[in-house]
């Protein structure tokens, strides 16, 4: 059985691969407007297993972003975007801590960044195909609880960051014109790491929880429509599935286009 | 020999009720030059390799291979089985008394996609992720519901005799049973009973002993009970639990040390005193119970102390009996002791628990049932006891020092010393707010210390 870090590293390499062909191989005819802003939301669900865990936990985000779309030539679309990460871990147990701390509250804040490119390769009759690649990166601020009901005052404090990287392919259906149904296919990539400290008056503790490389595969459909020349909406939705379960994405954005 | 069960309420009132006064009655002023004894070596605790689970995703609480459905009234049963069928189920279960079906899920279809695929099907009235459950962790102990409040507290009378059935508080208790969902115990982990001896055959306790131990009272290797009073002690620590028998133990799966430093009248000496702890602590105990003391502080036995502490040991001692404000030695070294004082049913300080700035926590110890040996009971009783004393207090401390210690091999003693005081419910806040010279911080709360604290 292949080990999931070079299954990891076979996919992004692929990936990669794919995005370099495109280069040579997109169409000549730019369909995209150089430069398009906008705002996007999305919402994401990841099961993993916490390193030294027995059990999986969620993570969940909610995303808001602006971002701005740069056309390039042969169709290549670089996607940057910046905002806030709201980044809930459910049900993520510190047990290494003096008194165990579970996470089972509100989301953690952070910044988040990201860029997504996407490279027409081939296309055939009414269908193009893609290659998709994306990195996003939610950086956590820092959070307090009061740790009430011990017999002395005490605290914990929380910072989470993680990072997602996907890419693979996107088959996008072209007949229509002014809308644009694609169907994409990712494998990602996640790295995560939670750090928890705990004061119970002169009772500490520190735990610092990683995922250092969880791989999954994604599908999704979506879809891009032309409202107006200037106007365009997006939509995603898609799920990943694991071994007893599936995990979920959806997002949607709206862009102006120069 | 242990009575039928169905005979117990006619002989409960024969139960012997002992209301302990034995601490630091022996050993008061009792002074003998201190001795080194002879190592002798144990056998080594057998070592247990630990397996984790394997790393596994989890989806919700639900099984990942099975769901629950139920057709709508008026369903053929042979049709709603061969409709199931043809949707390509490997296995299905009817469920007649609440005609609903059990189905495990075709391979690679995930429980989620299953439901919608059955919710689609206008004969189905109902279809549910099968649920994970979790034990609730209620041993069952004869004896844990109905006498046990310290574990557990549910309001009980306490029906110790025709003239003796206190009414209890809801809740007054060390919160033992959510605190087992998250540790029982490792057979790793060793208390060792420094006292006058544990009863070896006693049902309750015969398969949890490491050794046979060590007697420094006769000199020999075999610290077997000739009073009564250590036998209760080790019983409420870490007696047998859900053998359906008799009492539960704090401490529920770890292992017991006896040690014998009290003659049969329970009376003994600091050196042996020392001796008992230093041995322990040589034998790799994670915690010593010291449900004695003396009145004289010495500098032997705080070193004694100071030694098993540094050892990797929690010491966990009594406060005394006398109802003064002086807390016995060698419960009074505060740097490497808990000193332990007793509650009672209704969550108040006991009359006769000492009290004094020493003080850490206090624990239940008003009415305890342990065990005890047939011979000190008689033949024409159950081998079981009611205690009164820090004496019965300081065993369930011990008790909780060890499952922190099992769930947690890595803490230092002083983090164990201070999860159980800032974890304690301040039982006196309302005359004695915070920490007091009565309550310590007050009453353990082994929840608290030992299940999860939600972050909200």
């Amino acid at each position: 059985m292949r080990d999931p870090r070079s299954r990891m590293r076979g996919s992004l390499g692929l990936g990669a691969g794919i995005l370099i062909l495109a280069a040579g191989l997109a169409a000549a005819e730019p369909k995209i407007k150089p430069l398009a802003v906008g705002l996007s939301y999305e919402n994401l669900s990841r099961t993993v297993v916490w390193k030294g865990d027995p059990d999986s936990s969620r993570i969940k985000a909610n995303l808001v972003s602006a971002r701005a779309d740069l056309g390039f030539g042969k169709g290549i679309v670089l996607s940057l975007n910046a905002g806030l990460a709201l980044s809930d871990f459910e049900d993520l147990t510190f047990d290494d801590l003096p008194i165990s701390l579970q996470y089972g509250g509100s989301a953690l804040k952070g910044l988040l960044v990201g860029a997504e490119v996407v490279a027409p390769l081939h296309r055939f009759s009414d269908f193009e195909l893609s290659g998709t690649g994306r990195i996003l990166a939610a950086f956590g601020m820092s959070k307090t609880w009061p740790l009430e009901g011990f017999a002395v005052e005490g605290e914990a404090e929380g910072t989470s960051n993680w990072m997602e990287a996907a890419v693979g392919p996107r088959i996008s259906y072209l007949f229509f014109g002014r809308f644009v149904p694609y169907i994409e296919i990712s494998a990602r990539w996640l790295r995560a790491s939670f750090k928890m400290t705990e004061t119970l008056d002169d009772l500490t503790g520190g735990q610092t929880k990683r995922v250092s490389g969880d791989l999954s595969f994604s599908a999704a459909l979506g879809a891009s429509a032309r409202v107006s020349d200037r106007i365009a909406v997006e939509a995603k939705a898609g799920i990943l599935p694991f071994a007893g379960g599936v995990d979920s994405l959806v997002s949607v954005g709206i862009l102006y286009k120069f | 020999m242990i009575m039928p069960l169905a005979r117990f309420p006619k002989t409960a009132a024969t139960l012997l009720v002992v209301l302990c006064a034995a601490l630091g009655t022996g050993d008061r002023e009792a002074v003998r030059p201190t001795k080194r004894v002879d190592r002798h070596t144990l056998r080594q605790a057998l070592r247990f390799r630990v397996e984790r689970p394997p790393a596994v995703r989890r989806a919700a609480s639900y099984a990942s291979d099975r769901v629950l459905v139920r057709f709508r009234p008026g369903i053929d049963p042979e049709y709603a089985d061969g409709l199931l069928r043809s949707y390509g189920f490997p296995a299905v279960r009817r469920i007649a008394a609440i005609d609903a079906y059990s189905v495990r899920t075709a391979r690679g279809v995930s429980v989620t996609e299953t439901l919608a695929m059955l919710r689609r099907n206008g004969d189905i009235e109902l279809a549910r992720p099968d649920y994970r459950t979790r034990l609730a962790d209620i041993p069952n102990d004869t004896f844990f519901g109905s006498y046990q409040y310290n574990l557990r507290n549910r309001g009980i009378i306490l029906d110790i005799s025709p003239e003796i059935q206190p009414q209890t508080t809801a809740g007054a208790d060390i919160k033992a049973t959510p605190a087992w969902d998250a540790a029982t115990g490792d057979p790793d982990t060793i208390i060792a009973i420094v006292d006058t001896g544990v009863d070896m055959t006693h049902p309750e306790l015969v398969g949890k002993m490491l050794s046979t131990g060590r007697d420094f009272v006769n000199e020999d290797m075999d610290a077997t009970d000739d009073h009564w009073h250590g036998t209760h002690v080790a019983g409420t620590a870490a007696a047998d639990t859900n053998n359906a028998t008799g009492i539960a133990g704090v401490a529920r799966d770890c292992r017991i040390l006896p040690v014998k430093v009290a003659d049969a009248n329970g009376d003994g000496f600091y050196s042996w005193i020392i001796d008992g702890i230093i041995w322990a602590a040589d034998q790799g105990a994670d915690v010593i119970n010291l449900s004695l003391g003396g009145d004289f502080d010495d500098p032997f036995l705080e070193e004694a102390c100071q030694y098993a502490h540094d050892q990797g040991a929690v010491v966990v001692a009594a406060a005394g009996n006398d109802g003064i404000g002086q807390v016995l030695y060698p419960a009074a070294y505060d740097d490497c002791v808990l000193a332990v004082a007793a509650s009672d049913y209704n969550d108040a300080i006991a009359d006769f628990s000492n009290f004094g700035p020493e003080l850490d926590v206090a624990a239940p110890g008003v009415w305890i049932l342990g065990p005890a040996p047939q011979w000190y009971v008689g033949e024409e009783n159950l081998p079981y006891l009611f205690a009164s004393g820090t004496s019965s207090a300081t065993p369930h401390v011990a008790g909780m020092a060890a499952l922190i210690k099992s769930a947690k091999p890595g803490l230092s003693v002083d983090d164990i010393m201070k999860i159980i005081r800032y974890t304690a419910d301040d039982i006196n806040r309302a005359t004695d707010p915070g920490l007091d010279d009565h309550a310590g911080y007050g009453r353990i709360n082994m929840e608290r210390a030992l299940v999860p604290f939600i972050l909200k």
